[in-house]
C-alpha cells in the first residue's frame, strides 16, 4: 500500500494539478456572481458545457488539416479556441442573467425564487442542447459523447521523479494561471473591478457612487462566463470529448471548490480548485478512481463542519464591521 | 431651488412609509429633518438618492423631474449620500473608498482628496488602513468624505452623530458647517435634534410618514411642543 502511495503521487499530483486547474476557471464564475447577487448560478455549469462545445466545433472545422504537432498553427488554434470559447460563454452567460435572473430581480423575488430559476435554467439548456444544439452541429444524436480532434500532441517535457509531465498538462496549468492573474487583476486594479467589489460589499453604497448595479452584474455575468468558457477551451483540448452534460458533475465540483476556498472569494476559487483536485486524485491512490467524488464530496462536507466560511473565508465582501 | 420634494408618498410593501412629504432646499442652505424613529427621515433620503422607487409625487432637482431616474445617475448631477449606517467599503482601504466617491468623474481628483483629507486629518493618518477595521467615526468621516468626492451641490447626511461619543458630535457638527460654508448645501437627518436645529437655516419636523412643522431652525429650538417631543422639555 504504502509502495503504491509512493509509487504513484508524483503522477496523480500532476493529474490533480491539471483537473485542478480547470476546476479554479468553474469556481470563479460561481465565487463572483455570489459576491455580486448573494446567488448560487447552477446554470454556470451549462456555461462551460457551452464553451466545450464552441471550441469542438471550431476544432472540427479548422484541426483536420494541422497535425498534432508543436508550433505556430497549434499555439494559434489553442488560442483561437480560448477566445472563441470565452466569447460564446460570455456572451451564453449575458442571455442566462437578462433572461433568467434579471426579471426575478427587478421584481423583488427572494433568492429561493432566484436558485429556483437557476436550476430550471439548467435543465432547460441542458436539454435544449441535448435535443436541438448537439443534432445541428454535430450531425450525431444529441446524447452521444462528440470526440474532438486531437491537436495539442501528447509529448513528454519532462519528468520529475516518475512522474511524466506532458506538454498538454502545462498548457492547461499555464493557461488558467495566466487568465486567472488577469481576472484578479481586473477585480482588484481596474474602475470596473472597483465597481464589482463595491457591489459585492454593499449594494447601495455603491449606487450612491454612481455605480450602475445593472451594468456591474452583467459584468460580472460576462467576466465569470468567459473563465468558464477558457476552461471549457481547455477541458476539450486535455479530454477530448464532451458531451450535453458534461457540466453537471464538473460543476458541482467548481461549485465546491468555490465553498472550499470560501465563496465570495476569487483567490479562494483558485486554491480551493487545486485542493480538491490534488486531493480527488491522491485519494484515488488508496481507494481507486471510481471513488474520486465521494473522496471530493467528503472533502467538502469535513472542511465545512471545521470552517463553515472556507479555507480562505469571504473577502470579496469581507465581513460588515 | 435647487431641490424640490413635492408630496411624495412612497409604499414598502402595502405599508406607507411616507404619506405625502414635500419639502424644499435652496442653494446654500443647511436643511434638518428631525422627528422620531420611524418618522421617514432616511426614506426621505433614500428617495431623493433613488435607492427607494416611490408610488405618486415628484422630485425636483435644478427644475428637472429626476422622479424617475435611476440612483446612479443622480449622483452625476450632483446629488452625494452619507447613508445610514456609514455604508463604508469594508473590505477597502480609507483612500479606495474615498476614490469610489469619484468613480463616475474623469477630472482631475488631487484637489477634492486633499480637501477631504485638510477637513479629516485622522483619514489621511490610516489611508491604507481598511474601512472594515475603523471605528464609528472614523467611518462617519469616510462616508462624508467620500460623498463630497462625488462633487455634489447637495450631500444627504443621515445621521452623522449616531453612535458617536460627544466629543466626535461636535467635531462632526463643526465639519457640516465648515462644508456648508464652502459651498455645498446640507440636508441632514437627525435625531440629535438639539445640535441639527442649531446649524440649521431651516427644518422640517416629520411624524409617521408627514410634515407635521416647518420653520427656521432657531425657532424651532424655541417651539414649545418641538422641545416637548424632541428636546427632553428643558
Amino acid at each position: 500500500m504504502l509502495q503504491d502511495f509512493l509509487n504513484q503521487i508524483l503522477p496523480s499530483t500532476v493529474g490533480g494539478l491539471v483537473i485542478g486547474s480547470i476546476y479554479a476557471l468553474v469556481a470563479l464564475g460561481y465565487t463572483m456572481v455570489y459576491g455580486v447577487l448573494r446567488l448560487i448560478n447552477f446554470a454556470h455549469s451549462e456555461i462551460f458545457m457551452i464553451g466545450t462545445f464552441a471550441s469542438l466545433v471550431l476544432l472540427t472545422a479548422i484541426a483536420p488539416a494541422a497535425p498534432a504537432t508543436f508550433g505556430i498553427a497549434m499555439v494559434g488554434t489553442l488560442l483561437l479556441c480560448m477566445v472563441v470559447s470565452a466569447v460564446v460563454s460570455g456572451g451564453a452567460a449575458i442571455v442566462l442573467e437578462t433572461v433568467a435572473y434579471r426579471p426575478l430581480r427587478k421584481r423583488g423575488a427572494t433568492k429561493l425564487a432566484a436558485l429556483i430559476s437557476a436550476i430550471g435554467a439548467s435543465i432547460f439548456l441542458q436539454e435544449l442542447f441535448a435535443l436541438e444544439i448537439i443534432p445541428w452541429l454535430t450531425d450525431k444524436p444529441g446524447r452521444n459523447q462528440a470526440s474532438a480532434p486531437r491537436f495539442v500532441p501528447r509529448d513528454e517535457l519532462f519528468h520529475i521523479g516518475n512522474a511524466a509531465v506532458r506538454l498538454d498538462h502545462v498548457i492547461v496549468v499555464v493557461a488558467a494561471v495566466v487568465v486567472m492573474v488577469a481576472l484578479d487583476q481586473t477585480v482588484n486594479k481596474t474602475r470596473i473591478g472597483r465597481g464589482i467589489r463595491a457591489t459585492a460589499q454593499d449594494p447601495e453604497a455603491a449606487v450612491l457612487m454612481g455605480v450602475s448595479i445593472d451594468n456591474i452584474v452583467r459584468i460580472t455575468f460576462l467576466l465569470g462566463g468567459a473563465m468558464a468558457g477558457v476552461a471549457g477551451a481547455l477541458y476539450l483540448m486535455e479530454i477530448e470529448n464532451t458531451v450535453f452534460n458534461v457540466g453537471f458533475v464538473l460543476g458541482i465540483k467548481a461549485f465546491t471548490a468555490a465553498v472550499l476556498g470560501g465563496i465570495g472569494n476569487l483567490r479562494g476559487a483558485l486554491m480551493g480548485g487545486i485542493v480538491l483536485g490534488l486531493i480527488e486524485n491522491w485519494g484515488a491512490i488508496f481507494l481507486g478512481s471510481q471513488w474520486k467524488d465521494v473522496i471530493a464530496f467528503v472533502v467538502l462536507v469535513v472542511v465545512l463542519m471545521f470552517r463553515p466560511t472556507g479555507i480562505l473565508g469571504e473577502s470579496l465582501q469581507r465581513a460588515r464591521a | 431651488m435647487l431641490l424640490e420634494v413635492k408630496d411624495i408618498n412612497v409604499h414598502y410593501g402595502k405599508i406607507a412609509a411616507l404619506k405625502g412629504i414635500s419639502l424644499e432646499v435652496n442653494e446654500g442652505e443647511i436643511v434638518s429633518l428631525i422627528g422620531a424613529n420611524g418618522a421617514g427621515k432616511t426614506t426621505t433620503l433614500k428617495t431623493i438618492s433613488g435607492l427607494r422607487p416611490l408610488t405618486s409625487g415628484k422630485i425636483l432637482f435644478n427644475g428637472e423631474d429626476i422622479s424617475k431616474m435611476p440612483g446612479h445617475k443622480r449622483v452625476i448631477l450632483g446629488i452625494g449620500q452619507a447613508p445610514e449606517g456609514r455604508g463604508v467599503f469594508p473590505g477597502m482601504t480609507v483612500q479606495e473608498n474615498l476614490l469610489m466617491g469619484a468613480y463616475t468623474r474623469k477630472d482631475d481628483l488631487s484637489k477634492d482628496l486633499a480637501e477631504v483629507y485638510e477637513l479629516f486629518p485622522r483619514l489621511a493618518e490610516r489611508k491604507s488602513q481598511f474601512g472594515g477595521t475603523m471605528s464609528g467615526g472614523e467611518q462617519q468621516m469616510i462616508a462624508i468624505g467620500r460623498a463630497l468626492m462625488t462633487k455634489p451641490k447637495v450631500v444627504l447626511l443621515d445621521e452623522p452623530s449616531m453612535g458617536l461619543a460627544p466629543m466626535l458630535i461636535a467635531q462632526i457638527f463643526t465639519i457640516i458647517k465648515e462644508i456648508n460654508s464652502r459651498g455645498t448645501t446640507v440636508l441632514l437627518v437627525e435625531q440629535n435634534a438639539q445640535q441639527a436645529l442649531k446649524l440649521s437655516d431651516r427644518a422640517y419636523v416629520l411624524e409617521t410618514g408627514r410634515v407635521v412643522k416647518s420653520a427656521p431652525g432657531r425657532e424651532l429650538l424655541d417651539d414649545p411642543s418641538v422641545r416637548e417631543a424632541y428636546l427632553g422639555g428643558h
